[in-house]
C-alpha cells in the first residue's frame, strides 16, 4: 500500500522531479500538493472505504455477492449525478447531487423494507432491487432528454468512474465523511458480526436487529456515497476486497475488516495509476478495477466448486 | 433576400422566354413583302432548346448505398441538424416537411428559417419516429448513418433515403455534393463550397509565416475533455494558425485528460467549445490552473454559439477558423475583417445579418 501510494505520488502526466521539488519550484509544489497528492489520498482512502463498506454489506446481508448496489446506492448516485449534470452547473454541484441521489435511494429502500414488519434481510434486498430499477428508469429518462454532444457524454463518463478531476479543492468534505464513517464501522465491528448471525439468534443475544442494521447500513451507505459522488461509479472494489480479505485472514473479524480496507485501497490506487499511465489520455478507472476484479471473481467461483 | 433572388430569377426566366418569343417569330415567318405569306420551311425551324433533365440521378451516400432519385424531390425530411442547416443554405427549407427533434434549441433555425421550428419532429438518432416520418409522405429522407436500421422500412414504403455522416471536412463536402445532386441544387452548393475554399486560401495567405501559438480546445462536456489530431476541431486550429496541444492524441472522439496533462501542455490559449456547459469565468477562476499561461494571460475564450457551433462539421465550419484566427492573430485578421466575412456568409446563404442578431 505504501509503495503504491509513493508510486502514485510520482506517476502522472506532469513531469514532477524530486530535484525541482527540493529546489522549491512553486509550480512543482502546487501540482504535487493540489493534484497529485489529493489523487493519491482519494485512491487510498476511497478504495479503503469501498472495501470496508463492501464487507459490511456482505456480512449484514449474509450474501457474498452483496455490494452497495444491492440497496440501490450506485444507481441512486448515477441518477443524482445525471440530474446534476442536466440541471445544475459545476463539478461540486454534480458531487452534491450524486451524494443526495445515493442517500435518497437508500432511505427509500429502507423505508420500503420497513413496510414489512418481519424485518427480514430478504425484504431489504427486494426493496433495494425495486429502488435500483426505479433509479435506473430515472437515469434512462434523464439520458433520453440529455444533449448527446454535451450532457450525455458527461453522464456516460461519470458512470464509468475516474479520478481525473480530483484536486485538493474538491475532496475535503467527502474525505472527512469517509474517515468518520470507517471509524464508526470499525467501532461497530462486533455488532456487524452479530448481524450476520440468524435473526432469532441475534435477538437472543440482546441485539436490536432492526435499528442496528439500519444504523450500520446507513453509515456504510454514507461512506460509499461520499466516494462515488466524487469519483463516479467504481466497479468491483467493494465486492473483491472483502473476498480477498476473508481468504487471507480466515476467521479474524477485525483483521478481515482492516485487510478489506487495505485491499480496497491497493486496488483503487493501483487501478488509478494504470488509468492515468497506460494511454495518452485518461481511461475510466473502472476498466482496470474490473480487469483486475473479474478474473479474481472467476477464480473464487472455480475454487468454491473444487472445494465442493 | 432569398425571396427577392427567387423573384428576380422568375423575372429573368420570363424575360428570357419573352426574348425567345421575339427571336422565334421572325424565324417562323418570313415578313410579307409581296402581300403573300410564305410557309416556314423545315430548315428555318430551330431545334427546341430543352435542357437535359437532371433526373433520374444516382447518388452514393455515406453508407456506400447507391440511391436512384427518379424525380426532383418536393417533400424533404431531415433527421440530422447538420443536413437541416445545409438544406437551409441550399434554399430548400420550404421543401422540408419534417425535421429532427429539439429544433427549437437550434439558434440557426430561429434566425434563418423560423418556420422549421413548427415542423413535425421525426425524433432523434436515439429515438427515431419511423411511423411519424412515413406519415409525412416525404420524397426524400436524409438521416444520420446511425439510423441505417430505418432505411429498409422507409424504402419499402417507396421513400428514398440518404444516410450521411459528416464527421470531418471531407465527409461534409461529400455530403454537400450528395444532397445537392439529389435535390438539383448544384449551383448553390458550388457557391457554398467556394466560400469555404476562398476563406481557406485567405487564411493560408494571411497567416503565412506568422507565429503559431499553442491552443487547448476544451470540449462541451467538461474542461478536461479535448479533441485530438484526428478530429475536425484540430483542423480548425491548424487553419487558424495555431497548434493543437493535444495533437499527439489519435482518438477519433473527445477524450478525457487530467489537470496535470493540461498544465504539462501549458497552452497559450484555452478555447472552450461553443456549447460548453461551463464558462470562461469558471476556467479563469479554477485554482487548479493558476499557473497555466493561458489563464495567467487571460487568453481563455469561448467559440460563439449565437447561430451554430462552428467547432462541429457544419457547412459554416470555416467561420470557426476565421473567428479563431482573429483571436490568435488579431494583428493580422482584425475584428472588422472577421465580422464582415461572417456577415457575408450568413447574408448570402441564410438570409440574415449575423452582427445584427
Amino acid at each position: 500500500m505504501i509503495a503504491l501510494a509513493v508510486a502514485s505520488s510520482f506517476v502522472g502526466k506532469y513531469p514532477l522531479s524530486v530535484d525541482k521539488l527540493l529546489a522549491g519550484d512553486a509550480l512543482q509544489w502546487r501540482v504535487f500538493l493540489t493534484l497529485r497528492l489529493s489523487r493519491t489520498v482519494v485512491g487510498v482512502i476511497g478504495g479503503a472505504a469501498l472495501g470496508v463498506a463492501g464487507l459490511v454489506y456482505q456480512t449484514v446481508f449474509r450474501n457474498p455477492l452483496a455490494s452497495p448496489d444491492i440497496i440501490g446506492v450506485s444507481s441512486g448516485a448515477s441518477a443524482g449525478a445525471a440530474a446534476g449534470i442536466l440541471f445544475l452547473s459545476g463539478a461540486t454541484a454534480v458531487t452534491v447531487s450524486a451524494f443526495a441521489g445515493a442517500l435518497l435511494a437508500v432511505i427509500f429502500a429502507l423505508a420500503l423494507s420497513g413496510l414489512d414488519r418481519s424485518g427480514r434481510n430478504s425484504t431489504i434486498v427486494l426493496a433495494g432491487i425495486a429502488v435500483h430499477s426505479l433509479a435506473q428508469t430515472v437515469l434512462m429518462c434523464l439520458k433520453l432528454t440529455a444533449d448527446p454532444e454535451r450532457e450525455l457524454a458527461s453522464i456516460e463518463y461519470w458512470i464509468m468512474g475516474s479520478l481525473n478531476g480530483i484536486s485538493v479543492y474538491s475532496i475535503g468534505g467527502n474525505l472527512i465523511l469517509c474517515v468518520l464513517g470507517m471509524i464508526a464501522l470499525f467501532l461497530l465491528q462486533r455488532q456487524v458480526v452479530l448481524l450476520s448471525a440468524e435473526e432469532g439468534e441475534a435477538r437472543m443475544l440482546g441485539v436490536d436487529v432492526g435499528r442496528l442494521r439500519l444504523a450500520v447500513l446507513l453509515i456504510a451507505t454514507l461512506v460509499v456515497s461520499a466516494v462515488v459522488s466524487l469519483t463516479g461509479l467504481i466497479s468491483f472494489v467493494g465486492l473483491l476486497a472483502p473476498h480477498g480479505a476473508r481468504l487471507l485472514t480466515k476467521h479474524d473479524r477485525i483483521g478481515t475488516m482492516l485487510l478489506s480496507g487495505f485491499l480496497g485501497g491497493i486496488l483503487l490506487c493501483g487501478a488509478d495509476i494504470l488509468a492515468r499511465t497506460v494511454a495518452a489520455t485518461e481511461l475510466p478507472v473502472s476498466i482496470f478495477t474490473s480487469i483486475l476484479g473479474a478474473p479474481f471473481l472467476i477464480f473464487l467461483i472455480v475454487r468454491g466448486r473444487r472445494q465442493l | 433576400m432569398k425571396k427577392l433572388i427567387s423573384l428576380l430569377l422568375v423575372l429573368a426566366t420570363l424575360l428570357s422566354f419573352a426574348a425567345c418569343g421575339r427571336t422565334d417569330k421572325p424565324e417562323q415567318t418570313v415578313p410579307p413583302t409581296t402581300g403573300a405569306t410564305v410557309p416556314v420551311t423545315e430548315e428555318t425551324v430551330p431545334e427546341p432548346t430543352v435542357a437535359p433533365s437532371h433526373y433520374p440521378v444516382t447518388v452514393t451516400d455515406h453508407a456506400g448505398r447507391e440511391v436512384v432519385i427518379e424525380e426532383e424531390p418536393q417533400r424533404l425530411v431531415s433527421g440530422y441538424y447538420i443536413s437541416t442547416s445545409l438544406l437551409i443554405a441550399l434554399d430548400l427549407d420550404e421543401k422540408l416537411v419534417g425535421i429532427e427533434a429539439k429544433a427549437n434549441k437550434r439558434a440557426i433555425y430561429k434566425l434563418a428559417a423560423p418556420a422549421l421550428i413548427d415542423l413535425p419532429s421525426v425524433g432523434t438518432a436515439k429515438e427515431f419516429d419511423l411511423e411519424g416520418c412515413a406519415a409525412l409522405e416525404p420524397d426524400l429522407v436524409i438521416l444520420p448513418i446511425k439510423l441505417k436500421s430505418a432505411v429498409e422500412t422507409l424504402e419499402g414504403l417507396g421513400i428514398d433515403v440518404l444516410l450521411v455522416s459528416p464527421e470531418d471536412q471531407e465527409l461534409l463536402t461529400g455530403m454537400i455534393h450528395m444532397i445537392a445532386d439529389a435535390t438539383n441544387t448544384g449551383e448553390r452548393a458550388a457557391q457554398l463550397l467556394d466560400f469555404t475554399a476562398t476563406q481557406e486560401r485567405y487564411l493560408s495567405e494571411t497567416l503565412a509565416g506568422s507565429a503559431t501559438p499553442s491552443v487547448y480546445l476544451a470540449g462541451n462536456s467538461s474542461l478536461l475533455s479535448t479533441a485530438g489530431n484526428a478530429m475536425y476541431q484540430s483542423d480548425m486550429i491548424r487553419l487558424a494558425g495555431g497548434v493543437n496541444v493535444a495533437a499527439q492524441i489519435e482518438d477519433t472522439y473527445w477524450v478525457e485528460i487530467d489537470y496535470e496533462q493540461l498544465l504539462t501542455w501549458d497552452p497559450d490559449h484555452i478555447i472552450l467549445a461553443s456549447d460548453a456547459t461551463y464558462t470562461v469565468e469558471d476556467v479563469l477562476a479554477d485554482p487548479n490552473l493558476a499557473g497555466c499561461t493561458a489563464v495567467v494571460n487571460g487568453n481563455v475564450h469561448q467559440l460563439p454559439n449565437k447561430a451554430e457551433a462552428w467547432d462541429s462539421p457544419v457547412p459554416s465550419g470555416i467561420l470557426g477558423a476565421l473567428w479563431l484566427a482573429n483571436v490568435l492573430h488579431d494583428d493580422l485578421l482584425t475584428d472588422a475583417d472577421c465580422a464582415a466575412k461572417i456577415d457575408g456568409y450568413y447574408e448570402t446563404f441564410y438570409d440574415f445579418t449575423y452582427s445584427e442578431n
